[in-house]
């Protein structure tokens, strides 16, 4: 039986989008995090590198931030900055990609 | 009777309005004099009544005194201006020139020679606005360089219209070199040929400065008049030019925002800033910011991104994008955080319309 589960398809995954909070610090480790352990961590790692960069990049223009909210269709991402290293807020949005098919009218 | 004229007297210092009103009705024509502490009241008051003088102060939180000069110089060209400022910065003074403006004074200058100032503020209120270049009154800017050239002088010129500027340099009743933004030489003279009206000022010569310039000046007109011939409406991009600008800086005031900018996505294509001068960091940080938004919404299987949301105790900053390009907005930090997105989206349409 093993060898035809190498010709069935495997189940398309779905990736959840993250919901919870985590810090990281100066050099984007992350150091504490409610998010569900079943989340990849490089995805949080991903995360904290690109919020860091921000932050970073927005000194460099001159214009240090001390809070920087992401906004996305389907997630909120919201950071603010802690000596260095950041807490990051991922709050899912409810929105939906395709608009529900309208719903016809009743005879 | 000869009707009373008006002075408007912008500043966010009440203090200092109570010194400047003060300091006005000690004028021997007696004006009426009206004070406020904001931009957009001072734009919307003009709007209201005809006014002859405004003072304005360069320094001032939200809408700066440049941002209003600018806004003024286009809407209200028959408006005298004078900039007031506590700080003696030379870019200050050079930008507010550039601006057009009649008078620069620094406020402790103002207090030192009390009659001086007001004896400029009272020719101010006398002039009457009959076109071509101010400081000499009734000459085009032909007339002007026809009578540098026939004094035999050495100078240079400086001529303001509006945001332009020119510069002619003459030696020796001879025209050498001219420069307008983005043209040299004969270029450049016959571009200056175009202008309706603007400022004037002779500086003293550059020794040694490099000639480009060899033909006399009836070879010059001819040639210009030539070209013009050729060249159907010729001026009508610079109004275009002009209006979207005014319109912009008029969105931007009522709105009550900081600046604008908006950073095309190719690297090559220049941001552009409306209320900032220094777009180029901001330019790199957006663009950056930009492509760190597509990773994420990438991987983390957010959707596009819609915008971001920066704040600091100086300003909030709002990055949106649209057509091609992202639109930077800086707003002051009392603005209320819920309502930045949608008026962000408002100025950015109206910038991309």
């Amino acid at each position: 039986m093993g060898i035809l589960n190498w010709f069935s398809k495997s189940e398309p995954v779905v990736q959840k989008v993250p919901a919870g909070s985590f810090t990281v610090d100066r050099h984007g480790r992350v150091m504490t995090t409610t998010v569900g352990s079943e989340y990849p961590q490089r995805l949080l790692d991903d995360t904290a590198r690109e919020v860091l960069t921000l932050f970073r990049e927005a000194r460099t223009a001159q214009m240090p931030m001390t809070g920087i909210d992401l906004h996305f269709a389907g997630l909120h991402i919201k950071a603010r900055e802690m000596q260095g290293g950041a807490i990051i807020f991922l709050s899912p949005q409810n929105a939906p990609a395709t608009p529900p098919p309208a719903e016809k009218d009743s005879p | 009777m000869e009707a009373q004229h008006k002075i408007l007297v912008l500043d966010d210092e009440g203090d200092w309005l109570d010194v400047c009103r003060e300091f006005l009705s000690q004028l021997p024509s007696r004006p009426e004099i009206r004070t406020v502490s904001t931009g957009m009241r001072a734009l919307a008051l003009l709007d209201s009544q005809p006014f002859r003088v405004l003072l304005c102060d360069l320094r001032m939180p939200r809408m700066d005194g440049l941002q209003v000069l600018s806004i003024v110089r286009r809407r209200f060209p028959e408006l005298r201006t004078v900039a007031l400022t506590g700080f003696s910065d030379e870019d200050f003074r050079s930008r507010a020139y550039a601006l057009g403006v009649d008078m620069f004074w620094l406020k402790s200058d103002m207090q030192q020679n009390q009659q001086m100032f007001l004896d400029c503020i009272e020719s101010l209120l006398g002039q009457e606005d009959d076109g071509g270049f101010r400081d000499i009154q009734s000459k085009n800017i032909l007339d002007v360089i026809r009578m540098e050239l026939a004094l035999r002088n050495s100078s240079v010129l400086r001529i303001t219209s509006g945001r332009q500027v020119a510069q002619l340099w003459i030696q020796d009743g001879q025209i050498i070199d001219a420069r307008v933004e983005g043209a040299d030489g004969e270029a450049a003279f016959g571009r200056l040929l175009k202008w309706k009206g603007g400022m004037f000022e002779s500086l003293p010569p550059e020794n040694g400065h490099i000639q480009t310039i060899h033909k006399s000046l009836e070879a010059l007109l001819t040639e210009s008049a030539q070209i013009l011939k050729k060249t159907a409406n010729p001026t009508r991009s610079q109004e275009e030019e002009e209006t979207n600008f005014v319109t912009r800086m008029t969105a931007l005031a009522y709105e009550g925002a900081e600046f604008v900018v908006t950073i095309p996505v190719k690297k090559e294509d220049a941001a552009k800033g409306w209320g900032i001068h220094d777009t180029d960091r901001l330019a790199v940080w957006a663009r950056l910011a930009e492509k760190a938004m597509q990773r994420l919404g990438q991987k983390l299987n957010a959707g596009p991104w819609t915008h971001i949301a920066g704040q600091s105790l100086e300003r909030h900053l709002l990055f949106v994008p649209g057509n091609g390009r992202t639109f930077v907005i800086g707003w002051p930090p009392k603005t209320d955080p819920r309502q930045l997105f949608e008026q962000s989206k408002k100025l950015a349409d109206t910038w991309a319309s």
